[in-house]
């Protein structure tokens, strides 16, 4: 068995036992790994009339075939479940070591089933799988509780919920390494119903490889196409992605206090340019990466990973924040509590809004960067207007009688980007399958930064191939399980001559493209056999209506419908977004 | 005279955030700015052409057109080559 481990390993909560059998090898090539895998398995397991919060609800951790290779970012992990927040299918993706260690435990899949009577933490050692008792363990933030299972980066590594997690809010994250994520959609939340603490690997089982001179070969070209590409070389390195807060605001599609506007006043003091100025400590990486993307950043009161972009967006322009010691500091906090940034910060922010229209009691106001770190706490521990808005944007302006201010697609709260400033990006949001995700093919490589050539950002025609191509393209990616930023040096036609020196298996770079393609629509049926319709590809009616008064986006709103209309005909769907037989039967699906 | 605002690692080098220039296009723009400020040179030209993966905007409008006019009251922000996610 060449790149794949070639095992399953399933665990029982609520019986406490465990069984290992083989991995579906045909499944496998069809999925390869990661986020293919974690959706093929959970349309088999988890159907809809599962609540995500019951007990029948699964968490799926996969790695890929490339995983622990030593291939460059081969540490990549994901988790598939039913969101909480959404009810749509969703993976989660992270980097760190923990991804790297699982793989050598000996296991491509765990699967989580059923609930713990009280609170277990799990120890996977190869073979040896222990339930440990957690109940001393429960309540503990996410930092200690790192530290007290023993994490130690290149051999033991531990995965956690914190409060947020255990307390089932709905925007709780799986947290990694001490300070990596799996957050968007709630899979804490999940983790927490279940009673499940933590899970600890500690592994020895080296991945075998099919052609070990050419992938030597092939470590050699990419570690010289990455130093060659000034973006992993110089960009990434130096200033991370935060670096993006100043051009997104210049072009007017800096989302700024929930959504009502597309500049901030503020943007130059919590840039990437700031950050590096005055907080910066170093930067830092993952496993086998030699890009070094993650900054560490001090302030008085912490010294933590952090902040990426998306976060210093969401506690930022998003709630009109421009001090960005405050931020760090809600960043560090959200990871020791184990929160998702983008969804707390937004949420925020709604809630900002609706306090000063007048909507709910609170002294909640834009700006007040004091009530960052009481609000991420509030929302950990379920306190005060925390119970509410710990349920996500969507739920908490639903109960309050204004859903129309939760700036979410599909429930999940959007990131960074505006769409009425990137005609193509709301177009992504709209049509993603786990919710309002960037990272489902980030559309700003094309209509801003050129990468690798500059589209009109307001053209509408023809924008759905693009985006297309992109989801496609991301989705091959995280059933690699690769970090995305490879991809900024690295063309997709090098990945499938990489997975094809590693698994023997022969991939052309249109087999690559297509698994992206089958677990693009793989995704799209298990929504739509949760109840989900064309209705729900939509986007907040502010970004639909309300066009930015001022700056370079100024009487644009999103031209969703026509864009829309094309990407299903294109994508191969009927006029509902139902994908026909014959799309179908072309991905291998038909029989779903 | 042209406001040309500098972002990322070009401020470090240039050493200033704002330039002040006079140039009727995005070409000579940029030729103006490293005539100014020769530290710049290496970073935003490469054998007499304008680097790939420059980043330029014109009152907040990415342009790919080197040959775009520039007017005196145009805001031109010029970036390196940035990403992120």
């Amino acid at each position: 068995m060449n790149g794949w481990n070639g095992k399953v390993l399933e665990i029982d909560l609520t019986t406490q036992t465990h069984k290992t059998y083989p991995l579906d090898m045909e499944m496998a090539r069809l999925f390869i790994g990661g986020r293919g895998l974690g959706a093929r398995l959970l349309w088999d397991l988890v159907g809809p009339e599962v609540d995500p919060l019951a007990p029948e609800n699964v968490l799926i951790f996969t790695n890929g075939p490339l995983t622990a290779t030593g291939y460059q970012t081969s540490n990549r992990f994901s988790v598939t479940t039913k969101s909480p927040l959404t009810g749509t299918i969703l993976d989660a993706n992270s980097g760190g070591f923990w991804g790297m260690q699982f793989k050598k435990t000996g296991y491509d899949a765990l699967i989580i089933r059923g609930k713990a009577q009280k609170p277990v933490w799990l120890e996977i050692k190869n073979s040896e799988i222990a339930f440990h008792d957690a109940s001393d363990l429960w309540g503990m933030r996410v930092f200690a509780l790192t530290e007290k299972l023993g994490q130690d980066n290149n051999k033991r590594n531990v995965l956690c919920i914190g409060p947020a997690g255990e307390n089932l809010s709905r925007i709780a994250a799986i947290m990694n390494d001490r300070e990596r994520a799996m957050a968007r959609g709630g899979p804490g939340a999940v983790m927490g119903s279940k009673n499940l603490k933590a899970i600890v690997v500690e592994g020895t089982i080296r991945t075998e490889i099919d052609d070990k001179e050419r992938f030597k070969f092939m470590l050699y070209e990419t570690r010289k196409l990455l130093a060659a590409s000034p973006l992993t070389s110089q960009a990434l390195p130096e200033f991370g992605t935060v670096v993006l807060m100043n051009i997104m605001n210049n072009i007017g599609a800096l989302s700024t206090r929930n959504h009502q506007q597309t500049q901030f006043e503020g943007a130059e003091e919590i840039s990437g340019e700031t950050l590096t100025e005055k907080y910066l400590v170093k930067n830092a990486s993952c496993w086998a990466c030699p890009i070094g993307c993650t900054r560490v950043s001090k302030t008085e009161k912490v010294e933590a990973e952090g902040p990426e972009f998306e976060t210093t967006w969401a506690f930022g322009a998003q709630c009109g924040i421009n001090d960005l010691a405050a931020i760090i500091e809600a960043n560090s906090l959200c990871n020791d509590l184990g929160l998702d940034t983008i969804s707390a910060g937004s949420t925020i922010a709604c809630a900002m809004e609706m306090s000063e229209k007048g909507y709910i009691d609170s002294d909640l106001r834009f700006g007040r960067a004091d009530q960052l770190a009481h609000c991420v706490e509030d929302m950990a521990y379920r306190r005060d207007l925390g119970a509410e808005m710990t349920e996500g944007s969507l739920r908490m302006a639903t109960k309050f009688g204004h859903p129309e201010l939760s700036m979410s697609a599909k429930g999940m709260e959007m990131p960074a980007y505006d769409p009425r400033g990137l005609q193509g990006q709301g177009l992504l949001y709209a049509t993603s399958n786990r919710g309002g995700c960037h990272m489902r093919g980030n559309m700003i490589g094309l209509e801003v930064l050129g990468l690798p050539k500059l589209i009109d950002r307001f053209q509408v025609q023809g924008k759905s191939s693009f985006v297309i191509l992109n989801q496609n393209s991301n989705a091959a990616i995280d059933s690699l399980v690769i970090c995305k930023f490879t991809n900024m040096g690295v063309a997709d036609e090098y990945f499938a001559r990489v997975l094809g020196a590693v698994t023997g298996v022969q991939y052309a770079t249109n087999d690559l493209i297509k698994t992206g393609e089958r677990v693009w629509n793989l995704e799209r049926l298990y929504n739509l056999r949760e109840g989900f319709t064309s209705k729900e590809d939509t986007l907040p009616a502010r970004l639909l209506t309300e066009a930015p008064t001022d700056g370079p986006s100024k009487g644009w709103v999103s031209q969703l419908e026509p864009m829309l209309k094309e990407y299903y005909r294109s994508r191969g769907w009927d006029q509902n977004g139902v994908p026909m037989p014959k799309k179908l039967a072309d991905l291998g699906l038909a029989t779903l | 005279m042209t406001s040309v605002k500098l972002f990322a690692n070009l401020r470090k080098i240039a050493g200033t955030k704002e330039v002040f220039l006079t140039a009727r296009s995005v070409r000579t723009i940029i030729s103006e700015l490293v005539t100014q400020v020769p530290a710049l040179a290496n970073h935003l030209h490469e054998n007499g052409q304008i680097r790939p993966y420059i980043i330029i905007t014109i009152n907040g409008h990415p342009t790919a057109d080197l040959d775009a006019p520039v007017n005196e009251q145009d805001e031109i922000a010029v970036f390196p080559p940035i990403t992120g996610g």
